[in-house]
């Protein structure tokens, strides 16, 4: 009998369709199995979700007909650079190309090129089960990408259910930056997102995400980052007031010798909720991880930050940093962080730290008494305790936007 | 330019300001002395308009104008400024782009136009050489990094890429060697006018050598109990502040 105070996990996904993409037979019916296992969604008793509630996607009537796209509209193409558009889930244009960089749409991806083998919790198996589409990317061993590639995910109307799976892959010792770019204006809809991103030897890849969401939908986005020997991933997550938005980033430094670098800011009001979980996996020796993300909540919005490092026993001399601080703006703002480690080598370097706050009042009363008017001054001190995460965004567009959203 | 009428002032309801008096002109220097707890600190942070303290009795006029009805930020745009004795370090927020925030807020409030960048950068660029501060200074955030002198010096900058009034510099000198400390005063020394006036708050003499005062006060348990000329601060140096309190005990 079905629990009436959970979310029926089984009756959501009957909304959806299912997957058009290729993924390994064995992936498929596990991942139906543990969404049969799980049945309801994750409750605030789990560990996953002790901070976000799912029961409230119960409520969504989503649309069982894939929606059409609305007509393109306002993209200029881009002069340089590879640029990829999703509107409401389907790829609508790809433009742009450079040599040695493989575009094609996920369901042309054949069975054996998709590389991920597992597939953990409700979030990631329903994507696995109902993905409709995405973009793979390949960038063949040694090629430099001199411009940016950018995903713009598009995502408005009602009722809408967006599912998709992307995967990028870099061979050896190629490189890259990747712009990814959800900008979101739904009503009641539900959307989850799966990018894999596979690091060969010595490749490097960075990669801004900005997310911007209006209206009070639902967004589910995970990253998975595998690391081979020497490669180095770096991402700044930036998430702005989201209705409901969680992501999870899960780093896999499965040779020696990687390094990964994590920032996020997220920037909440009314009663957004917005919760990133990470987590770092040191595998082997020699490696490093550097994460800060930070957080500034009003109104009646709510954080969650929950930062998990694992050193394996093998992972000697992981250099693994955390950090997450948070500014709360006002009575009813809240935040929840907890970081996590799990560390069973000997010889590591490990540190973490949380802190939530208010604005330092001090600091205010020095630049009013300047002449700088409160609520100016406000802004200055929110974008300064942003700055060291913004400042390290390369892509001169989501700087743009995010002077916009900064004010 | 500034009146103090009887100025009672208290923290967290603790009364610290109990029935000042002071008067400045433009052209002045005044000094205010006295020993530690005698309400100095409080004195400057209650002209700016800080929110920790209540004003329970008393007017302050600025140029005609009843001050504690002013927010900080008009006061300062009002021709106030104070230099402070632990200036705060903001991560992320640049020293220029803070100080021409500033400034052209300053002019708003005055019905000035925004100064152009070839203009404001000017204006840096020549009132940093004041005091000595590294152009680079400029371009960090603010009071981030910098050594207690160049916090000093930073406020000095400030001051005089603002222009006030009226100065009050909290305990300038302290924390300085006797180089940036003369740096320090020669820069204050440079922006005095017979327009603008200055209120030095010091526990020692040593600032009054290079920064001359008019105007000596002293200030015990709230008051200002005695003022004389820039002698009564020698006074001050050689015999102390007991016999200020025995006087007033």
């Amino acid at each position: 009998m079905k629990n009436e105070g959970r979310g029926s996990l089984i009756e959501f996904q009957q909304q959806l369709v299912p997957t058009n993409l290729q993924l390994p037979d064995s992936i498929l019916s596990k991942a139906n199995q543990d969404i049969q296992r799980l049945a309801d969604f994750p409750t605030t008793k789990s560990e996953d979700f002790r901070y976000t509630r799912l029961i409230r996607l119960n409520k969504l009537q989503l649309q069982t007909e894939k929606s059409f796209a609305p007509p393109l509209v306002n993209i200029a193409p881009t002069t340089e650079g590879i640029q990829i558009v999703f509107e409401n889930g389907q790829l609508v244009s790809v433009v742009g190309q450079h040599e040695g960089v493989t575009v094609q749409s996920a369901q042309d991806v054949p069975q054996s090129q998709w590389l991920a083998c597992e597939y953990k919790g409700f979030v990631q198996a329903m994507n696995a089960v109902n993905a409709q589409g995405g973009v793979s990317i390949e960038i063949s061993k040694q090629v430099a990408v001199p411009t940016s590639i950018t995903i713009i995910q598009r995502w408005s109307g009602k009722s809408q259910a967006v599912l998709l799976h992307h995967q990028i892959v870099l061979h050896a010792f190629a490189s890259a930056h990747i712009e990814w770019i959800h900008e979101g204006r739904a009503e009641e809809s539900f959307q989850n997102l799966l990018l894999d991103c596979f690091l060969a030897e010595g490749s490097q890849l960075k990669m801004d995400k900005l997310q911007t969401q209006e209206g009070n939908s639902f967004s589910f986005c995970t990253e998975r980052i595998y690391q081979k020997k020497q490669s180095s991933f770096a991402i700044n997550t930036l998430t702005f007031n989201a209705f409901f938005t969680r992501n999870d980033l899960e780093i896999f430094g499965q040779e020696e010798g990687t390094e990964s670098k994590m920032y996020g800011v997220f920037m909440g009001e009314e009663n957004n909720h917005i919760d990133n979980h990470t987590t770092m996996n040191h595998m082997a020796p020699h490696s490093t991880s550097n994460e800060l993300y930070k957080g500034v909540l009003k109104g009646k919005a709510s954080g969650v930050f929950y930062g998990k490092i694992n050193v394996f026993k093998d992972a000697q001399k992981t250099n693994a940093f955390q950090s997450n601080r948070n500014l709360l703006l006002s009575d009813d703002a809240s935040v929840n962080a907890k970081p996590a480690l799990e560390i069973y080598a000997d010889d590591v370097k490990c540190s973490h730290g949380s802190t939530t706050g208010q604005l330092d009042q001090q600091a205010l009363f020095f630049l009013r008494a300047r002449g700088i008017s409160e609520s100016k001054a406000t802004d200055m001190l929110i974008k300064g305790f942003m700055a060291e995460i913004v400042g390290a965004v390369k892509s001169s567009h989501i700087q743009e936007a995010l002077q916009t959203l900064l004010g | 330019m500034l009146k103090i009428k009887n100025l009672h002032a208290s923290i967290d309801g603790k009364a610290i300001l109990k029935g000042l008096n002071l008067e400045i002109n433009p052209g002045e220097v005044h000094a205010i002395m006295g020993p530690n707890g005698a309400g100095k600190s409080t004195l400057a942070s209650v002209l700016a308009g800080h929110e920790s303290y209540e004003i329970t009795e008393g007017e302050i006029l600025f140029e005609g104008k009843d001050l504690t009805a002013l927010p900080i930020e008009d006061r300062a745009r009002e021709g106030l400024f104070l230099a402070f004795q632990y200036p705060v370090e903001i991560p992320g927020v640049s020293n220029v782009n803070f100080l021409k925030t500033a400034l052209n807020e300053i002019r708003e409030y005055a019905g000035l136009k925004p100064l152009s960048a070839k203009d404001f950068l000017q204006l840096v660029k020549e009132k940093s050489a004041l005091v000595e501060l590294d152009s680079s200074l400029a371009t960090r955030s603010v009071n981030e990094g910098f050594s207690g002198g160049e916090k000093k010096r930073n406020e000095i900058f400030q001051m005089a890429m603002l222009n006030p009034k009226l100065a009050i510099l909290d305990e300038t000198d302290s924390g300085l060697d006797i180089d940036a400390l003369r740096i320090v005063a020669s820069g204050v020394n440079a922006l005095k006018t017979k327009e603008n006036a200055t209120l030095v708050i010091t526990h020692y003499q040593r600032l009054l050598d290079y920064i001359v005062p008019d105007f000596v006060h002293v200030l015990f348990d709230g008051r200002i109990v005695k003022t004389g000329g820039k002698d009564l601060a020698l006074e001050l140096e050689e015999k102390g502040y007991d016999w200020i309190k025995a006087e007033h005990a």
